[in-house]
């Protein structure tokens, strides 16, 4: 009995992802697993999968970081200015190490300076918003055919692949994985095994930040320029991957990559299907914002369940 | 016969599967101070809550005073006359004492709709001065105050009830030697005035000392109420375990013993605050170097300085003399297999919401891994389970989440992770605090075992009793500074510590 409860809660994204996948395809006849849109679905979700990777080690801890909206902004203005004046090498780098300095600045703030992570990554996405206005103003940068191609899908899918393996094997097979879900678990108790608890966490959000640079270059790929909007609205899309796929606020233990994984599906397939069922773009917010509730809350219930067991 | 104040029929009480409370019949009389006994998990925390109206109870029923009683929340129990002090810290530590003391009754002290602040520290003044506990600042947030100026806090919450019975969960424990005496002063006064008093103690020299009865308790069950003639510590021990314990569970030696090789040298250490001054000693292999002192005295301080987490900054050196490295961080002893228990383990030790397995993982995560850092779950498993089963700890398994084991069974969680280890040496701050006493003589055990082995223990302990019983040698701290070192046979006696600890 305990093991259908217990596998129950594990199961539980991966049934209200089928409940939503067969919901849709009735609203929408069928239309949303066309080819065509199912292609543009899976574009959309492996972008969040990227930034989701590197913020997991950060929500593991029990962190949050909210940067990515104006980071992914700022990277593409860098790499898309830098790769229309200089080359495409130099371009990578510079989305790359923007994205590492803005996660190790916020990892410093928050660890060393106490910091909390959400009220510091809530002024940095501010901040960085402004800073991505005053390198672009109010021009569009077009980007150079050789970045578009990170949208096609023979490249695009191997490298969200090798990405997820990676982070993957560093999560759950290394002693740093370990360390940032105990942080979440109890951060006394790591730091009173000898761990630098300090530079764990300077690390995670390092990794954050590096994967929202890298994030950068696919979404500036799919939208085929550099503008001061760009990115907006990103670092919401990324939490709810991670709690509507079941991992806790709290982080720790409950921390699973495949749960932001299904959880990122879940997202882009609640908003293709909306408006594929034509729906405003108002009401397509409200379901979103009931719908990340609901699941919040069945979440919880269902875990309640399985601790009373 | 005096009157009956309390009584108790076949009171039971489930959570799920467990029968915490299973047919309790008990009677108290005004004027009687009863102890419960029993180990972790036999239901005394659950008899006392049922009592004082935190929680409720499946069958049976309760009289108080001739009345049915049957209290629906503490607030009902304390208008009966019942109040408590729960073991685990409950004051709010934002809000000043004043303000934790009259917590929900402040509408008395309502002036133009305002609550009169400066009344309410006086009537909290008044309530220390009756029941004549030492002072504590009342007019500050309770942030500031010690563990045991906290105590005394919610200790006046409930002497302000004016209880007819009141129920002291392990309150004992959070106090020093010192401050001891006010409890049973209180007890004194509680008989004088013909009121009762249930009162929890792991401590059974205690126990023994300060009760008119005891309530043995037992899987639940009570299973023997006894009146306190001549009742000694082993009797106890016998009910409890419902088997003869051997008698002498600490050692049996009298004479120091240990290597000449010193692992630990530590030298004038001092902290800024002063809350440590010019502290030397050294710790040889296979030696268990008691650390004694009342409550401001510093041990605890002490532990975690040695081992690296000082609030102020630390002066002075700790040398590991094998390696000849000077440490100055956690990581660094640990790297030269030293370890360090905290005193509060559920708060600086374990994760509660994690698996056994994960809690038992994490002091071994660096020796568990290989090239780039992977590590095999399987290999963790394996060093879990064998820590698991060395160390005798009963759950279900390692996956089980550590959060709802009995405190016996998490200490050994706790201590099995590090000793698993093969360790040089260990700083143990009050190693078996809120543990029954089979799983205390089995820390004993190994502690003695490992001591054999070479493994030296730095033991920090409010427990006379254990620094006596397990120490080769005693040093005992006073206003931060070393104020007396003693050699086991020479001089370890209760009454030769506590005179140079005050």
């Amino acid at each position: 009995m305990k093991k259908i409860k217990d596998n129950f809660e594990a199961l539980l994204p991966f049934l209200i992802l089928a409940v939503l996948a067969v919901l849709f395809s009735i609203l929408t006849g069928g239309r949303i697993f066309a080819v065509g849109s199912l292609r543009t679905l899976v574009k959309q979700t492996l972008n969040i999968i990227i930034a989701g990777l590197g913020m997991t080690f950060v929500t593991a801890m029990g962190g949050t970081d909210i940067t990515q909206g104006s980071l992914v902004g700022l990277c593409a203005a860098f790499a898309a200015s830098i790769g229309a004046d200089y080359s495409i090498p130099l371009a990578v780098a510079a989305s790359v190490l923007a994205g590492i300095v803005s996660g190790l600045f916020l990892g410093v703030v928050n660890a060393r300076f106490k910091v909390p992570s959400f009220m510091a990554s809530l002024a940095m996405l501010i901040a960085l918003r402004a800073m991505v206005s005053s390198i672009l103003g109010s021009r569009s940068v077009i980007l150079p055919e050789a970045l578009r191609r990170l949208d096609q899908f023979n490249i695009s899918v191997p490298a969200v692949i090798i990405m997820v393996l990676l982070i993957y094997y560093l999560f759950n097979f290394t002693p740093f994985g370990a360390y940032c879900r105990a942080i979440g678990e109890n951060e006394n108790a790591v730091r009173f095994v000898g761990v630098n608890v300090t530079l764990m966490k300077i690390a995670a959000f390092g990794i954050s930040g590096l994967m929202t640079g890298i994030a950068a270059l696919f979404v500036l790929a799919r939208v085929g320029g550099s503008s001061n909007v760009l990115g907006v609205g990103f670092e919401m899309r990324i939490m709810m991957a991670m709690f509507i796929g079941g991992i806790p606020v709290s982080g720790g233990s409950g921390t699973k990559i495949h749960k932001m994984l299904i959880g990122a599906f879940m997202i882009t397939l609640l908003e293709s299907g909306l408006v594929m069922s034509g729906c405003s773009g108002s009401i397509t917010q409200l379901v979103r914002g009931i719908v990340l509730l609901a699941v919040v809350y069945i979440t919880i219930q269902a875990k309640k369940r399985v601790l009373a067991a | 016969m005096a009157n009956e104040l309390l009584k108790i029929n076949h009171i039971h009480k489930r959570f799920g599967v467990t029968h915490a409370n299973n047919d309790i019949c008990m009677s108290i009389e005004c004027g009687e101070i009863r102890s419960l006994a029993g180990e972790n998990g036999s239901g005394k925390s659950t008899l006392t809550g049922i009592i004082s109206g935190m929680q409720t109870f499946d069958e049976g029923e309760m009289i108080l005073n001739g009345q049915p009683y049957h209290p629906e929340n503490s607030l009902a129990a304390n208008a009966c006359g019942v109040a408590m002090v729960v073991q685990e810290l409950g004051v709010i530590t934002g809000m000043t004492g004043a303000m934790n003391i009259f917590m929900g009754k402040t509408g008395e002290f309502l002036r133009f709709g305002l609550v009169d602040v400066k009344a309410m520290e006086k009537a909290a003044n008044a309530i220390f001065e009756k029941w004549n506990l030492p002072k504590v600042p009342l007019n500050i947030p309770c942030a500031h105050l010690t563990m045991e100026q906290r105590k005394m806090v919610e200790l006046a919450r409930a002497l302000n009830t004016d209880p007819s019975l009141l129920i002291l969960d392990e309150i004992t424990q959070s106090l020093s030697h010192d401050t001891r005496s006010v409890i049973y002063e209180l007890k004194d006064r509680f008989k004088k005035e013909n009121r009762s008093m249930i009162i929890i103690s792991h401590d059974l020299e205690e126990t023994v000392e300060i009760s008119d009865s005891v309530t043995v308790l037992r899987d639940g069950e009570a299973v023997t109420t006894v009146k306190n003639n001549n009742l000694t510590e082993d009797d106890l021990k016998h009910m409890m375990v419902g088997r003869k314990m051997e008698g002498g569970y600490l050692r049996n030696d009298n004479t120091p013993s240990y290597g000449t090789n010193v692992l630990l040298d530590v030298k004038n250490l001092s902290l800024k605050d002063k809350k440590l001054e010019d502290i030397s000693f050294q710790l040889h292999e296979g030696e268990i170097l008691a650390v004694c002192g009342l409550s401001d005295a510093g041990i605890h301080t002490l532990g975690s300085a040695v081992f690296g987490i000082t609030d102020s900054p630390r002066t002075g050196t700790v040398t590991d003399v094998k390696t000849g490295k000077k440490l100055h961080k956690p990581s660094e002893m640990i790297a030269c297999k030293g370890a360090y228990l905290s005193k509060n383990r559920d708060e600086e030790g374990l994760m509660m919401q994690a698996a056994i397995r994960d809690n038992m993982y994490l002091p071994s995560a660096g020796e568990l891994s290989g090239g780039a850092g992977f590590t095999h779950p399987k290999h963790i498993d394996m060093h879990a389970q064998k820590a698991y089963d060395d160390f005798g700890v009963k759950a279900t398994g390692i996956k089980q989440a550590i959060g709802r084991l009995s405190g016996g069974n998490k200490q050994k969680i706790n201590l099995g992770r590090w000793l698993a280890k093969d360790l040089n040496y260990c700083i143990l701050d009050c190693p078996t605090r809120g543990v029954d006493i089979g799983v205390k003589a089995y820390i004993y055990d190994v502690l003695k075992e490992q001591k054999a082995k070479g493994v030296g223990f730095l033991l920090i302990t409010d427990e006379l009793t254990e620094a006596i019983g397990m120490a080769d040698r005693i040093i005992v701290l006073r206003g931060g500074r070393i104020a007396g070192e003693m050699e086991r046979g020479t001089d370890f006696s209760e009454s030769n510590i506590i005179e140079v600890m005050i």
